[in-house]
């Protein structure tokens, strides 16, 4: 409680040496790096029952024997997209399945978890896998702690994801085979993929007045259109990012103003600032590609998130399940940076930002007072490939022990 | 003294293309004579010092001077980068990358040369440029039991000899099992190529003391004494197993095939020893002791080797290490999960060790040691591994790796801290000459920013422009075209161009179409 | 075939609509018995006791009786004790070895062929295993030369929601239990590549979109009188079904322990049984260690077997493996036979020697659990049904 009201004094003042707690997880930091508008030189973070409880300036004086101490902290970060999740979490029998749920199909026994958890990554979004157009309903959770979701869960049913582009057509084909399996569907191009987008909206306009109209789904899909859950879309390409923008603007006019967008993987949004800022879509960018070339032959130019971030468009970066040195989602904050993102910038990218386009910036994304107690504690500068993350705080214990 | 004169007159000659140069306002890469003045905010000569506010002098493609306030020619071109950081460049240690196909399929191929091989307009040398590598030992690859020579090279020029720093600069050994091979099987013919070796050179010795040689018998024939001259061999230098009296061969007399095997046994090339598993080890180090090539050896270790570190250590050989850096592995029974940070292992037992690239152009040298730096190895330790070391296992120490006065005149201009993510290369000279420049780098322009290269067009958009001038009559092959590029970003001319009198064509072409695509996909 | 097949499924399903409309009435075992076993009853003396001697008698709940006598009379215990009165004229059979319950193979298909799996519909609650049941096929009687006196015949796994489980006899065609549990598919056994469900959230989302609304056999395990049998097989599956169980407040057992190790604590909560996976010789220990940490933690077991894919005998291999890592021996008999029963609701008439069960016994040449232990004779309500002389 004491530390609570020193904390409430910084925010408004300067930063004063503050005592050292003996019941709570205490780190100390070179530099604390918060994601709130604060770097703290020589810094210390008090988490007590899982929450933040103090942020300040350390006391001066010798350090204690195993005190921790490491050379930064930046927040837990969060990674929207984990892409750590199957082709059992979609229900492909149909191509919009906007009733189900990712959050029963997760296998948190499964070991990315873990290694999203040792690079840094506690919190993610877990999406179902993108094969249908509408794929079901996403989940927010940490990527450590008791295996269950009721432990992990930041956020049930935090969007209703879904796909454009040429991955959920890719197995279809007409119907020839005896028998036939469900992949004799629609659709098998963009233009059909787009159709059943369109279709399952205007079908789920047409049966909010109708009860009689009602099917499987519809009330997922107009909480997405009234704007009560974002619509998270997987879009690589430019005309699939246009798709998706095109199809927010048509329901608009429909009346559906509150209908929220967030791109998935938009490796070419850089292309379409104008439409992406005039919607306020966010998005949320793919790993980085040396060579320029992802999915759907989409060029995912080195500043894209410069140029989004410079034109004011939110995003978040993502390493799509990829934990390995040099891959996580802290060395993508620094390719980031390397395309001329700056410092701030690339760490509100994997911490801050995320965590408000998803709406759960309340429990983590920055180092503030009664957030959840995640860390990451590095040792050198973040978001560099000299640095490393060497320890891990997951709602106030140490997951990750750098000593 | 003459030599002297001609110098002076080409530096005048130079200064005047340079000024002219300099009123015409176009870039200034003209120079091919490797003299150059180049002024860094820093610059790091990785021989002990990093000097604020250097100055390099270059001339004649050498670094003849480097210090603070050191005196240059008043004539001489002068490049100053005040907010830059000059460095001597990465060094490859080994690659097998910039070759029209790696592999060789025979299995003792040493008279091959990756000379012939090496594709100098490969997309590989210019990334290595882009990435501040200014030297690559370009050697075969493992897919074979003894390979070819390798070249050390520089990323630049049009051809192989241009680009050439050192020719035949070691020859690759595999311990690797060629793919659909045992083990057993590639120990075996290892053992054979030796075993050949040395059975032909004593049959070679046999013929020659029993007088069947053509040349003996040409004498006897002739009622004369065998040529004295034409025995003019050497004994034989090797240190573990000799045959006697090869003095009496002439080398130009042993085939060609053959020769780099016996080279090799003399310990006179370097040899590259390529090993994935810690089994493969064993087997390197064996054949090395056996056959006398033990001292000139380098292994090129695959991740999982760390686990034969002691007996590494032991043989004193250096390595280069290949692959991830860390090693990860699942314990069958318990199922925990272990993580190897694989150079630390190396730096531990005090192996000599240098790193390679990736796969991709990002994982380059840089980023291989800024990743070790991250997983705590020290940034001397680190960046020697991917500059001095590599440059030393060659040989080639007091040419590269560092800038120093004797060395090559290669600088590579760094917008800041050369391993750090933000940084990039702002200018390469080689021997002296500006062969990169990021300002010019088009490719790199379109990477960064997306921005197309003038003069050039989408496919899509070309494909438009033709079909604008297409005779009506053509209709037909149009549609072909359209349906092929179905998956090219199509902007719509083409399904103006798909008539609906031909409407049942297209189906049946879609269809078609669709059972291809889903074949693929089946694959998967 | 196919004709049969859908033939089988027509008239499984219209006889479990025609079942249904007496929920009210508990299908208890005494009416079944009634109803169904007579025919056998009649072959039995009426008057005559029969006394069992045996040097160690095991009860089926965890406790034995050295030198024990089981008295029975009509194919009933009616008496358990040492130096018991034994009536004049009453037949003696005197045992130098063990003396147990007939083992309950919990999930098997023997004598039910492939009728168990309708591979048409994925959600069929008022589907009988009872009516697959053929009770003269040769397999039974190889269950009974290992000892097994019960089987419970489980719908497939492989439906989301197959059917209602029954508990039935190896010899005579006595079905103990018609309506024992609800089977449910949680695995991913229930998940198909061409057919709905493909995913896991698809299947939630119909199991969800079943309960939330329960008709049939379902209401009646939303209201709690029938239990469910949950078939789960690794952890994420185990959780899933906990959880899934807990929002329905249903009660009965998982089938599946492999990973229960490592979710022991949250298998307990639950309340739920678990019903073991069946093991295999030379299996991984893992699936034994399991079993051992389940009984350890105080969670009711009893062992599947998957019969005809598994020979009989592997039910009591099982056990022994599981007993060589560390699962007490009391707790494996227990579990092969009282516990068995209690799990599937038929506790009152099988898998125990005590008063009132049905006298199905196997004796022993020593400790049903050790492997060196062979089967000497068995009975079935009385009726020896396999042993040297009759």
């Amino acid at each position: 409680m004491l530390f609570t009201v020193l904390s409430l004094a910084l925010g408004s003042g300067g930063l004063a040496a503050m005592p050292v707690p003996a019941e709570a997880t205490t780190v100390f930091a070179d530099r604390i790096y918060t994601a709130a508008g604060d770097v703290i030189e020589n810094g210390m973070v008090v988490i007590t029952d899982g929450k933040i409880s103090a942020i300040g300036v350390a006391p001066n004086g010798e350090r204690k024997e195993g005190e921790l101490h490491v050379a930064a902290i930046t927040p837990g970060m969060v990674d929207l997209s984990s892409r750590n999740t199957n082709m059992q979490t979609v229900e492909e029998t149909t191509e919009v399945s906007a009733q189900y749920h990712v959050a029963d199909s997760l296998d948190l026994f499964d070991r990315s978890w873990g290694r999203q958890l040792k690079s840094g990554v506690t919190t993610v979004v877990a999406n179902p896998y993108d094969n249908n157009c509408i794929g079901g309903f996403s989940i927010a959770l940490k990527t450590g702690g008791e295996p269950s979701l009721e432990a992990r869960t930041v956020k049930a049913d935090v969007a209703l994801r879904g796909s454009f582009g040429s991955q959920p057509s890719g197995k279809n084909h007409p119907a020839r085979r005896r028998p036939t399996d469900f992949y004799s569907r629609r659709p098998t191009t963009r233009m059909g993929v787009e159709w059943v987008w369109r279709k399952s909206m205007y079908d789920a306009l047409y049966a909010e007045g109708n009860k009689d109209r009602a099917f499987d789904g519809v009330e997922q899909l107009l909480a997405a259109l009234n704007g009560e859950v974002p619509v998270f879309a997987q879009a690589w390409a430019t005309q699939d990012i246009r798709t998706a923008v095109f199809l927010k603007e048509e329901m608009a006019k429909e009346g559906k103003t509150k209908m929220r967008l967030i791109i998935d993987a938009g490796a070419e949004a850089w292309r379409e600032l104008d439409f992406l800022t005039r919607t306020g879509t966010a998005v949320v960018l793919p790993p980085f590609a040396s060579d320029g070339r992802t999915f759907d032959n989409a060029f995912y130019a080195r500043d894209c998130a410069a140029k989004l971030h410079g034109a004011g468009v939110p995003i978040a970066l993502s390493a799509h399940n990829d934990s390995s040195p040099g891959h996580s989602l802290g060395d993508q904050a620094a390719f980031a940076r390397s395309g001329g993102l700056s410092f701030d910038a690339a760490l509100e990218a994997v911490t801050i930002s995320p965590a408000r386009i998803m709406g759960i910036d309340r429990r983590v994304g920055s180092i503030e007072v009664g957030k959840d107690g995640d860390l990451v504690l590095w040792n050198g500068t973040p978001f560099e490939l000299t640095s490393s993350v060497v320890g891990v705080v997951l709602e106030g214990e140490l997951v990750v022990d750098p000593r | 003294m003459k030599n002297q004169t001609l110098r002076t007159l080409a530096q005048i000659a130079v200064a005047t293309s340079l000024a002219t140069a300099s009123i015409a306002a176009t870039a200034a890469q003209t120079n091919t004579d490797g003299n150059v003045v180049v002024k860094a905010g820093k610059v790091i000569t990785l021989t002990g010092e990093t000097i604020e506010n250097g100055t390099i002098v270059i001339e004649g493609g050498r670094v003849t001077a480097v210090g603070k306030d050191i005196k240059y020619p008043w004539d001489a071109e002068v490049k100053e980068f005040p907010n830059a950081v000059a460095f001597p460049g990465f060094v490859e240690g080994l690659s097998n990358n910039g070759m029209d196909r790696a592999n060789e399929n025979i299995d003792v191929a040493a008279f091959l040369n990756v000379k012939d091989s090496i594709d100098p307009v490969s997309f590989y040398f210019e990334d290595a440029l882009r990435a501040g590598i200014t030297t690559i030992n370009v050697q075969q690859g493992k897919d074979c039991v003894v390979g070819g020579r390798g070249y050390v090279v520089r990323p630049h020029g049009l051809t192989v000899e241009r680009m050439t720093l050192r020719p035949d600069s070691g020859i690759v050994i595999s311990a690797v099992p060629k793919r659909g091979k045992t083990r057993a099987t590639q120990a075996l013919a290892l053992r054979q190529a030796f075993g050949g070796l040395r059975m032909y050179l004593e049959e070679l010795v046999q013929e020659k003391k029993d007088g069947k040689d053509y040349a003996t018998r040409e004498a006897l024939y002739q009622g004369r004494e065998p040529d004295k001259d034409s025995v003019k061999g050497r004994p034989m230098g090797g240190n573990s197993w000799k045959v006697e009296n090869l003095q009496m061969v002439p080398r130009w007399e042993i085939d060609e095939k053959q020769l780099p095997m016996l080279e090799v046994v003399e310990g006179k090339v370097p040899v590259y020893l390529y090993c994935d598993e810690p089994a493969d080890v064993h087997t390197a180090l064996k054949l090395a002791n056996d056959n006398g090539f033990a001292k000139r050896t380098v292994l090129v270790l695959g991740p999982e080797c760390w686990k034969a570190a002691d007996l590494i250590a032991k043989s004193a050989m250096p390595v280069i290490l290949t692959g991830s850096m860390k090693w990860t592995e699942r314990d069958p029974v318990t199922g925990e999960e272990t993580e190897t940070f694989v150079p630390g292992v190396y730096a531990e037992k005090g192996i000599v060790f240098a790193l390679q690239s990736g796969n991709s152009s990002a994982e380059s040298l840089w980023y291989q040691a800024a990743l070790c730096i991250g997983q705590g190895m020290s940034r001397e330790a680190a960046m020697a591994a991917v500059t001095t070391i590599p440059a030393k296992i060659m040989g080639l120490e007091k040419r590269i790796g560092t800038i120093a006065p004797g060395s090559d005149g290669n600088v590579v201009i760094f917008s800041g801290d050369p391993l750090s993510v933000t940084s990039h290369v702002v200018k390469v000279f080689l021997d002296g000459n500006e062969v990169y420049d990021r300002a010019t780098d088009t490719r790199m322009k379109h990477l960064s920013t997306g921005a197309q290269p003038a003069n050039t067009a989408s496919s899509a958009e070309l494909i438009e422009e033709v079909h604008k001038h297409d005779d009506p009559v053509v209709e037909e092959e149009e549609k072909i075209d359209a349906g092929e590029n179905k998956k090219d970003k199509d902007k719509g001319e083409h399904e103006e161009g798909d008539g609906h009198d031909h409407d049942d064509d297209k189906d049946g072409h879609h269809e078609g179409d669709g059972h291809d695509h889903d074949g693929d996909k089946q694959g998967n | 075939m196919m004709f049969n097949t859908i033939l089988a499924a027509f008239l499984a399903v219209s006889a479990g609509l025609t079942a249904t409309p007496q929920p009210g009435t508990p299908s208890g075992s005494e009416g079944v018995k009634a109803g169904v076993s007579p025919a056998s009853k009649a072959v039995s003396d009426a008057a005559a006791f029969t006394a069992f001697k045996a040097k160690i008698v095991y009860l089926g709940n965890g406790t034995s009786l050295e030198n024990g006598v089981v008295l029975v009379q009509d194919g009933i215990i009616v008496k358990v004790g040492k130096d018991l009165e034994i009536p004049a004229g009453a037949g003696i059979v005197d045992h130098d070895g063990a003396l147990s319950a007939g083992l309950i193979a919990l999930h098997s298909n023997d004598g039910a062929g492939g009728e168990l799996n309708d591979t048409t519909r994925t959600v069929m609650p008022d589907a009988e295993a009872r009516f697959a049941f053929d009770p003269k096929h040769p397999e039974l009687r190889e269950a009974l030369e290992a000892g097994i006196t019960s089987i419970v015949l489980c719908p497939s796994s492989s439906r989301l929601i197959g059917g209602q489980t029954a508990v039935v006899k190896t010899s005579g065609g006595v079905i103990v239990k018609p309506n024992a549990q609800l089977s449910l598919g949680l695995s991913s056994a229930a998940l198909s590549y061409n057919e709905f469900p493909t995913s896991y959230s698809g299947a939630l989302g119909e199991l969800n979109a079943q309960f939330s609304d329960p008709k049939g056999a379902v209401s009646r395990a939303v209201a709690g009188s029938l239990p469910v049998l949950m078939d789960v097989n690794d952890r994420a599956e185990t959780m899933r079904a906990i959880a899934f169980a807990k929002k329905y407040k249903l009660r009965g057992a998982m089938y599946g322990s492999y990973w229960a190790e490592d979710v022991v604590v949250a298998i307990k909560e639950s309340g739920f049984d678990v019903i073991c996976t069946p093991f295999d010789v030379g299996d991984n220990q893992r699936g034994a260690r399991s079993v051992a940490a389940l009984a350890a933690a105080g969670v009711r077991i009893g062992f599947g077997l998957d019969s005809p894919a598994r020979h009989p005998a592997s039910l009591r291999f099982g056990a022994a493996m599981c007993v060589r890592q560390g699962l007490a021996a009391d707790s494996a008999r227990k579990a092969l036979t009282g516990d068995a029963a209690d799990i599937v609701g038929a506790g009152n008439r099988i898998g125990k020697i005590a008063r009132g069960s049905d006298a199905d016994i196997v004796l022993w040449s020593g400790d049903p659990v050790a492997l060196s232990s062979s089967i000497k004779a068995v009975y079935i309500e009385g009726k020896q049904v396999f042993g040297g002389s009759k």
